[in-house]
């Protein structure tokens, strides 16, 4: 297997504070790799570590087949990132600010500019200066300078960070086509959650420096609690009908909630239940648990939330 | 090479698109003009009883410039001391924008070696002081002429020019060391502050007799010209300039970039 980022153990502490503790994990090429966590986790540190911005205190990382060292330059031709808030010089334009990305990553060819200023709907904009940009177009001006020069791996840290819900699906189409086409690997951070299920194909949660879970989108969906809640005329009736067919539930706002996973998977069955006891139900719907509620769940089980 | 000439590109296009140039040459166009606004006004009296306590400051200013020799001698100091400030401003800016702009992350994780992005940066600073240095020359010459100063033979002129070249190139190297400054304080507070303190040590220090061995002490007593300075002294501003671009080189090398 060729792994496109791989960390064995990688730590970072600042004096007392431990900002990464004990990171292992491993990014198969292709791949959309979502980092998660909550402000403070740890996710930029690592980011800044892989891209060899800041000394781990123990451990390794290796991208691309390179071990990463402060101040190396063996893989970044091949690598492009954005960390944290995308920044530009704000005296020079759109333009010229891809300019001096492309110059910072020789071979890349002089049209690359022109080109990634339309992939990234900058054309009204190339000649206007960054420092006025909005927040939107500032992030789009971030991850054109990231994919100017075709690389294989994107460290991403909130690509969709400030972005309109039109922008955010643009970007969205762009990493999966790099991905399908190109077979670009992608390693992003993100907060929207809904987002990140969209598009990664594996998800690492980070709390507290340390790696919580990792599993792919589907283990993912599969993780996140399911319930069945039921209406009728009479939901005390259909409460003990249920709990005396081995269905026990709770009622919240009027609705017997059934946590069961025969029960969610089969409602029809509760329903043939009901309506041979007398206490037809009007509504059944199988509820998902959000991804933000999972997600709160799963690190407040560890050590609660920041 | 081609490297080097991209680094220039992108250093030069940042510098000629910034305001800082232009701030800095202003600044480096007043110093020379309120000298000669200074000997102007101490060469008419009139102006000078109007103008009160500033009459005292140009008598001395006129008494120390009463010919091309000593002017030229007091355009150097201008650039040891106003100058040096100008060069602080203008070192502080190439390099501690990258890091108050937060654009130092999009040079570190770059194919690009870290040493050919310094060395555009350092030429580009270089090429700065050395635009500004030639300004100051030049308003100084001007306002000489205007003037009418005496004994301006072409002997005179050249010693002098010589004079403030070889001052500016000593300034340019003690100068060095606030780019690691800079680039250590993020930004552009910490290198002034150091510049002040480091010239009110420097004037200390001369004159307790130490100043020919103390970097930033060194380009204002070589302007004044009163003694010769000893061979050290020059070593002394060729290895503060060198130690300047080493450890600047080392922190961007090396140091963790955390923020």
């Amino acid at each position: 297997m060729n792994w496109t980022i791989e960390t064995g153990d990688l730590t970072k502490r600042y004096g007392a504070v431990t900002a990464v503790d004990g990171l292992s994990l491993r990014v198969a090429e292709g791949e959309i790799y979502a980092f998660l966590g909550l402000n403070g986790s740890g996710k930029t540190t690592t980011m800044r570590m892989l891209l060899g911005m800041t000394q781990p205190t123990r451990g390794s990382a290796t991208v691309l087949g390179a071990h990463v060292r402060l101040g190396s330059r063996e893989p970044w031709s091949q690598v492009g990132y954005m960390v944290e808030t995308p920044h530009a010089y704000p005296e020079l334009t759109v333009s010229e600010n891809l300019e001096v990305a492309r110059r910072l990553h020789p071979g890349t060819p002089p049209q690359a500019v022109g080109s990634m200023i339309e992939r990234l709907g900058l054309a009204e904009y190339a000649q206007r200066r960054a420092g006025v940009l909005s927040q939107g177009n500032a992030q789009r001006l971030g991850l054109a300078k990231a994919l100017l020069h075709q690389p294989k791996l994107l460290l991403l840290d909130e690509p969709a960070n400030g972005l309109d819900p039109a922008g955010i699906v643009e970007i969205r189409e762009l990493l999966l086509e790099l991905t399908r086409r190109q077979g670009v690997t992608v390693f992003m951070s993100s907060h929207i959650l809904a987002e990140v299920s969209r598009l990664a194909n594996r998800v690492g949660i980070i709390h507290q420096g340390r790696l919580l879970q990792e599993m792919d989108i589907a283990e993912l969906e599969h993780n996140r609690r399911s319930r069945l809640l039921v209406r009728a005329r009479d939901i005390a009736s259909a409460q003990r009908v249920c709990s005396s067919a081995g269905y026990p539930g709770e009622i919240h706002g009027g609705a017997l909630e059934l946590k069961q996973t025969a029960a969610i998977e089969h409602p029809d069955q509760i329903a043939s239940l009901l309506v041979q006891a007398g206490t037809p139900p009007t509504q059944l719907v199988v509820e998902e648990e959000e991804l933000e509620q999972y997600f709160l769940r799963l690190v407040g089980a560890n050590g609660g939330t920041q | 090479m081609k490297i080097l000439s991209d680094m220039l590109w992108i250093e030069l296009r940042k510098a000629l698109r910034s305001r800082i140039p232009l701030w800095t040459a202003l600044g480096s166009l007043f110093m020379p003009m309120g000298i000669a606004l200074l000997i102007f006004a101490a060469k008419n009296p009139e102006i000078s009883q109007k103008l009160g306590l500033i009459s005292v400051k140009a008598n001395l200013v006129a008494y120390s410039a009463t010919d091309w020799a000593t002017y030229l001698g007091l355009t150097a100091m201008i650039i040891a001391a106003g100058g040096f400030f100008l060069f602080v401003l203008a070192v502080s800016w190439v390099f501690g924008r990258e890091f108050a702009d937060g654009t130092v992350k999009d040079m570190l994780a770059v194919p690009v070696p870290r040493a050919s992005i310094l060395l555009a940066k350092f030429l580009v600073v270089m090429l700065w002081f050395a635009a500004l240095s030639l300004l100051i020359l030049l308003i100084s010459v001007w306002m000489g002429l205007l003037m009418a100063l005496p004994g301006g033979s072409i002997g005179v002129m050249l010693q002098g020019i010589a004079l403030v070249a070889i001052t500016a190139c000593q300034v340019i190297a003690v100068s060095m060391p606030f780019a690691l400054i800079a680039s250590v304080g993020r930004g552009y507070l910490l290198p002034f502050g150091v510049a002040a303190l480091t010239l009110m040590i420097a004037n200390v220090v001369a004159i307790a007799g130490w100043g020919a061995y103390f970097p930033w002490a060194i380009p204002g007593l070589y302007a004044q010209g009163k003694d010769a300075l000893p061979p050290l002294s020059y070593l002394i501003v060729i290895l503060t300039g060198l130690a300047g671009m080493a450890g600047t080189y080392l922190w961007w090398k090396y140091a963790d970039q955390n923020r």
